[in-house]
């Protein structure tokens, strides 16, 4: 006998709805970039925004009220009497020697300063010292003071830590004494000094990438260099297979800094042309014009070496 | 056929916690011969040679600078008046040093620049920890973009933006306090913290997947995977990055200068250059203007020997071969 039974209606299961283990994961992380992104949108965008409305604008003659004048600091700044076009090219090929130069030399003192050896601290704290020593109070320091060569008052205004630090305390002066006394002959004894000076300048730029990379070298476990050396590698292998590759994401990092460091130091050619500009008067519009074409050069150019580099960077990851 | 080799060891005299035993050995000569003729010594000897001359000669070109400073500062002010004396000190008085703990009131400089300094560099270091993790590890929408927007923080110097910055916080009625820095450091903007952010992304993204998907299996959420997994073995890093923002922010003359406009100026380091030496103005005007400079080379010094002394203490940190245990095969 069959009975109809009436079908009850079922109430629907709500399903409750569960993110995918990618949305979770897409989710913490806007949870930590969240310090960030809040202050980018509250205080860095109004600057920028306010510093970007300035290059739109000029004061009027007379009054102090200031009017929107659209592209006009654009153009002034690119066929003003100040060579924008012309420093920023010599600029750019500064860099082409320096960066693989510094990149270099700061990698080789990094894994001489991470071997055991006797004084290793003493040695690490002074190549610490150009950090201190490149910005803040101490470039006021080094830069105004009495040249103690017997050549009088030297008031080297405007210059960087880095220039002064050879210029005023005399390094070149030093060496020319102890190489002239010495009886070299005259050409001998410029070349030397030049070399000199190229190193302390290239010395006294790596302090933060010498750090960045000594890090990175430490937090590679012993454990396979010992592995290494039991397989039989010799030391020339072990660098070239282990531990550059493991250190090439600092590569990018410091090479991307060091190009922004170079670009954008004060006493780089460029800046000092936009600062000088901003002082000037009435000036500080086209210099905020001529700032933001700089910046944007600046990007462009981190940006291709940063996709160059990054073809080359080892990441332990799986993807 | 017996091998006869060697004697066995015979034991001599045993106690608790010793044996002395008395066993074949290799003639002394014969084992120094071995150990210092051999290639390797030799090659291992003349590289560390080497390598110290090196080191030497490229860390006095850094240090000349300071040299130069601490000669001339610690001069007696007799031999400034005296022409001939230039590099070598004839007379070595540290009156300048005294003055500057007495008049210059440099502890009451030291706290509170250490304070500041402290605060900032922590709020620096732990933001761009969350900020560069978040940009390592996890792949959202957006998350290119904000790496973009790091490297624009970092692109464009703080400098150009002074007076939008100025004007920014004095519309928000800020100025004159530390709440500026401290509202720039704990959202990852203060003074090349780009650099950061980009040096502990990298970072982070060097280190493998495996560790964290071994927490996650646990049953930990991100954020305690991130605390108890892998900020331990990030720790060189962090110190890095602290270093450098407790320097930067110590020396700093920038930022004070931009965020305390009133006179006068609160007692952080880089203000430091402007107190008087009272007590030496009188040997001041004997001594001539040399005497100037080195009083600001003696105020560059007491600044700078605090940051060495730091650094000095964080190398024990710095020690390489923190494992990365819990990755097997």
């Amino acid at each position: 006998m069959t009975q109809t039974v009436k079908k009850q209606a079922v109430a629907p299961v709500k399903k409750k709805k569960i993110a995918s283990l990618d949305r979770r994961k897409a989710r913490a992380g806007w949870f930590f970039v969240l310090p960030f992104v809040v202050g980018f949108a509250l205080i860095y965008l109004p600057i920028i925004f306010t510093s970007f409305k300035v290059s739109f604008m000029t004061m009027e003659q007379g009054t102090r009220t200031e009017m929107f004048v659209g592209w006009k600091n654009y153009s002034d700044a690119l066929t003003g009497s100040a060579d924008f076009l012309q420093t920023l090219l010599v600029g750019l090929k500064e860099i082409a020697f320096d960066i693989p130069a510094i990149l270099l030399f700061s990698l080789f003192v990094a894994v001489i300063l991470n071997q055991k050896m006797v004084g290793r601290a003493v040695f690490r704290a002074i190549f610490f010292l150009p950090v201190v020593v490149s910005t803040g109070m101490m470039e006021g320091i080094l830069s105004t003071s009495y040249s103690f060569s017997g050549e009088g008052l030297d008031l080297g205004a405007g210059e960087s830590a880095a220039e002064t630090v050879k210029t005023n305390l005399a390094l070149e002066k030093l060496l020319q004494d102890i190489f002239a006394n010495l009886g070299f002959g005259e050409g001998l004894v410029e070349y030397i000094v030049s070399a000199v000076e190229s190193i302390s300048d290239i010395v006294n730029r790596s302090g933060v990438q010498i750090l960045i990379f000594l890090a990175a070298l430490q937090s590679i476990s012993p454990a396979i260099y010992e592995s290494c050396e039991i397989d039989g590698a010799t030391s020339w292998e072990t660098f070239w297979k282990i531990t550059f590759p493991m250190v090439s994401p600092m590569i990018l990092v410091n090479g991307v800094y060091t190009i922004i460091d170079n670009f954008t130091t004060d006493s780089n050619s460029v800046m000092e042309v936009i600062n000088s500009t901003y002082g000037s008067s009435g000036g500080k519009y086209v210099s905020a014009a001529m700032g933001w074409m700089y910046f944007l050069v600046v990007l462009l150019i981190v940006g291709l070496v940063a996709l160059i580099f990054s073809a080359y960077v080892f990441y332990q990851r799986r993807d | 056929m017996t091998n006869e080799t060697q004697t066995t060891p015979v034991v001599m005299r045993e106690s608790k916690n010793k044996i002395r035993v008395e066993f074949e050995r290799t003639a002394l000569k014969e084992r120094l011969k071995e150990k210092f003729l051999s290639t390797y010594f030799l090659k291992n000897t003349v590289w560390y040679i080497f390598r110290l001359f090196l080191l030497i000669g490229i860390a006095f070109v850094v240090i000349q600078p300071f040299i130069t400073m601490i000669i001339q500062s610690i001069k007696d002010p007799v031999d400034y008046r005296d022409s001939t004396v230039v590099n070598v000190p004839r007379n070595v008085s540290l009156l300048i040093y005294k003055a500057i703990f007495t008049d210059g009131a440099y502890l009451k400089f030291f706290f509170k620049s250490l304070g500041l300094s402290l605060g900032v560099a922590v709020l620096q270091t732990l933001s761009c920890c969350l900020v560069g993790y978040g940009l390592a590890k996890f792949k959202f929408r957006g998350a290119k973009l904000i790496f973009f927007f790091v490297i624009l923080t970092l692109v464009v110097p703080h400098g150009t933006l002074q007076a939008a910055i100025y004007y920014y916080f004095s519309k928000l009625n800020l100025l004159n306090s530390i709440v500026p820095l401290l509202l720039l450091s704990a959202t990852a903007l203060a003074f090349k913290n780009g650099l950061y952010i980009f040096l502990l992304r990298q970072f982070f993204r060097g280190v493998p997947d495996e560790l964290e998907e071994s927490a996650y299996l646990d049953g930990a959420n991100t954020f305690r995977t991130f605390v108890q997994v892998i900020l331990p073995i990030s720790v060189p890093m962090m110190i890095t990055v602290f270093l450098f923002s407790f320097c930067w922010q110590w020396t700093d003359d920038f930022y004070l200068n931009l965020f305390f406009i009133s006179t006068p100026k609160p007692e952080f380091m880089a203000f430091i250059t402007q107190k008087e030496l009272t007590s030496l103005v009188v040997t001041a005007t004997q001594a001539g203007v040399a005497f100037e400079t080195a009083e600001r080379y003696a105020f560059g010094l007491m600044a700078c020997i605090p940051l060495i002394i730091l650094f000095l203490f964080c190398q024990k940190y710095l020690v390489q071969g923190i494992e990365r245990s819990g990755i097997v095969g």
